[in-house]
């Protein structure tokens, strides 16, 4: 049952698994309290679902579909505000690089089997909707003009992932750790000093995690994807695509994966990294992180 | 346009701490270096001190830092000796023996040899031991020409209620080695004897600390701190004399030198409330409460109140107001024939109140560079016209005021 949580002992651990945001999701906690590990799990599970329900784009009952549906002005929650002045902070430290109205190219972009990339035009007749600075924010009203959306999607999982290891360090009095789909957030070393151990994938043999990374604390996230893209003309599209020329970059990385002190900063880094294609080390370089880039 | 050549990730640090309402964390592999000068200013040219300080902190990682600090201080002027004024020329002699010096009638007696330079090395460890537990391990050194001191200690952090309550335990030992000017002088002797005795002197302070810091809610908490402290050993400041006056004239006779008990005993107490509010400003209000068994009793009130401003500056205002009362053996001078076992005129264990006010105003650049310049006035007053002030004393000002200027200039990076 995917709406269900699934409690299992692993060693010392306990590990609560469900699915959500499209992906699998596990806590790992160290207790020997099974009604606490349970306890922490469905909290974990209760709050992710809660996030995905209201910023998910592909619904039409939560607060992204208000701000989406035509050039209204929309007074916003406070948390919905927090992320809106992150994604503002964003665009405008990665120069317009990272924008969360680049969404709709997925209407061009199709990375479905046997999917060819779009035509110039039809990429050409999407970017007059795309830019942040075409939207309106001034906390707490956002107007965004007909024809333009937002989209969460580039920040959503990362997001619940620190959000929901804040919420179980409040609650719980263990040492955990967050991983949901491979972008994860250890809150603190195991009692005895130890790492968590978490794999990283080789998309050279997808399924085969080749990298093990030992993490006290802290996050990684990853950005490409093995099965998201399109190879024509000898070239890899793949899924992370440029806001501003719609395209994604053919010397991106397969995938790369970042350590940062939270799984959002890790996620925007990693994202920013493919978007520059061969200068994606480069860039990674400057920022003084760990990284892992695969090509 | 390319982005690989622009170093975010400070700022996108800053960002996701908004964005989850945490606390910025320090990255790992870092220094952070921290520059100051300080510049202090007693009016009437009495004792200025230049101060620059330099201190860095190694990130090692999991919470583990190195800090490595190094103070140079170079005092110049004179102070108040304790002698009191005359209506009459007197002349004292130097504390090396050799030679003398006038005060001019009227004027406050000062040791007009008070030049030093002090130089002081700290360095301190802190470790986490496990989610719950850390531990700082630190030791100073300190040297000037006629005093060296060195000490170590240790503190253990123990967090409990979900990391909201923090418990303290710490222990200081330090020991102080004398050298004065000419050795150490006989106390309750006449200076004009130079009954001094050769080698050095020393003592041993031992402090103890107990604190408990809870966090109120995700904006504010609480600190309260016990600490003991227990000294035993040399305690007279070599270089203060206490006059003896005639019984009718109060005219100065003669000029003992001072003597304080070996051994001083201190219990204090601290409390200290902050809260940040949803604009960013901060209150922070502090009290402390000092006894000793020399009967010194003191309060200590402190507040400021940081504004933030646009572009990351702000100011910070600050009132600080301080009280004691005297030591038992506090004495604005002495009679013929009064023979207490001690006896000081130093107007730092007298009566007295004393009042800061000033402002800090700085730029926290981002996330690698901060600057904050603090400006301070400070004035401490006690009775220069004590009661039992007769003849001549009752018109000289027997406990002049002390005005202050304090300039400091604080730099820091992160490389």
């Amino acid at each position: 049952m995917s709406n269900s949580l699934s409690l299992s002992r692993r060693g010392k651990l306990w590990i609560g698994q469900f699915r959500c945001m499209a992906s699998p999701c596990e806590v790992l906690l160290e207790t020997d309290d099974e009604a606490e590990a349970r306890a922490l799990g469905e909290m974990a599970q209760r709050e992710a679902l809660r996030i995905e329900h209201k910023f998910s784009r592909y619904r039409d009952d939560n607060i992204v579909h208000r701000i989406n549906s035509g050039g209204e002005t929309v007074e916003v929650d406070e948390e919905t505000a927090r992320l809106l002045d992150f994604a503002d902070n964003c665009y405008d430290l990665s120069d317009g690089w990272f924008d969360i109205t680049c969404g709709i190219l997925r209407r061009a972009w199709s990375f479905a089997d046997g999917a060819k990339i779009p035509t110039q035009r039809q990429i050409d007749l999407l970017l007059p909707h795309i830019g942040w600075q075409k939207v309106s924010w001034k906390n707490p009203l956002l107007t965004v003009p007909a024809g333009m959306e937002i989209d969460f999607g580039g920040i959503g999982k990362e997001y619940a992932v620190d959000a929901c290891l804040q919420l179980l360090s409040r609650h719980g009095d263990c040492s955990l750790m967050v991983n949901y789909g491979g972008d994860c957030h250890a809150s603190g070393p195991m009692a005895d000093g130890s790492a968590w151990m978490t794999g990283i994938e080789n998309p050279h043999r997808p399924g085969d995690a080749s990298a093990v990374i030992q993490l006290k604390r802290g996050a990684l996230a990853t950005s490409g994807d093995v099965f998201k893209f399109i190879r024509q003309n000898g070239k890899r599209y793949g899924h992370i695509l440029n806001p501003n020329s719609g395209w994604p970059d053919t010397n991106s990385p397969l995938s790369v994966t970042v350590a940062a002190p939270t799984c959002t900063e890790a996620g925007i880094l990693s994202t920013l990294a493919m978007l520059q294609g061969e200068d994606a080390e480069a860039f990674l370089d400057r920022q003084a992180v760990k990284y892992w880039c695969y090509r | 346009m390319q982005l690989s050549n622009k170093k975010i990730a400070g700022m996108l640090s800053a960002a996701t701490c908004s964005l989850l309402g945490t606390s910025a964390q320090a990255e790992d592999d870092n220094w952070d270096v921290d520059t100051a000068v300080l510049y202090y200013d007693e009016s009437d040219g009495r004792v200025s001190a230049f101060e620059p300080v330099i201190s860095a902190t190694r990130d090692l990682g999991d919470d583990e830092s190195l800090t490595f600090k190094l103070v140079l201080d170079s005092l110049t002027g004179s102070s108040a000796s304790g002698a009191v004024p005359s209506t009459q020329v007197q002349v004292f002699t130097r504390p090396s023996g050799d030679g003398s010096y006038r005060v001019e009638p009227n004027e406050t007696p000062l040791d007009p040899s008070f030049k030093d330079t002090r130089l002081s090395f700290s360095m301190n460890w802190e470790k986490p031991v496990d989610r719950n537990n850390r531990r700082n391990l630190g030791f100073n050194f300190s040297h000037e020409y006629d005093f060296t001191s060195v000490s170590a200690n240790a503190m253990w952090q123990h967090d409990t209620n979900q990391r909201n309550t923090t418990w303290s335990y710490g222990l200081n030992i330090e020991v102080d080695d004398i050298d004065p000017v000419g050795g150490p002088p006989e106390a309750l002797t006449s200076m004009a004897d130079q009954n001094k005795a050769s080698g050095t002197e020393d003592r041993t302070i031992v402090d103890l600390l107990f604190g408990v810091t809870q966090v109120i809610d995700r904006s504010s908490l609480f600190q309260v701190n016990l600490s003991l402290s227990e000294a035993d050993g040399y305690m007279t400041d070599p270089y203060k004399l206490v006059s003896v006056v005639d019984n009718t004239t109060g005219q100065p006779i003669d000029h003992l030198f001072e003597g304080r008990p070996d051994s001083r005993s201190r219990q204090s107490i601290y409390g200290k409330y902050k809260k940040m509010f949803a604009n960013k400003n901060i209150f922070t209000a502090s009290y402390r409460y000092m006894t000793d068994d020399w009967g010194i009793d003191s309060d200590t009130f402190d507040f400021n109140y940081r504004f933030a401003l646009s572009n990351g500056y702000y100011i910070q205002p600050r009132f600080r107001w301080y009280q004691q009362t005297e030591a038992d053996f506090y004495n604005y001078f002495l009679l013929p024939g009064e023979t207490p076992s001690d006896a000081s005129a130093d107007y730092r264990l007298g009566e007295m109140e004393a009042t800061t006010i000033g402002f800090k105003f700085g730029k926290d650049i981002d996330e690698q560079q901060a600057w904050s310049l603090r400006l301070e006035l400070y004035e401490q007053t006690g009775e220069g016209s004590p009661s039992e002030a007769f003849g001549q004393l009752a018109q000289q000002d027997l406990y002049p005021d002390v005005e202050a200027t304090i300039v400091q200039f604080n730099y820091s990076f992160r490389f």
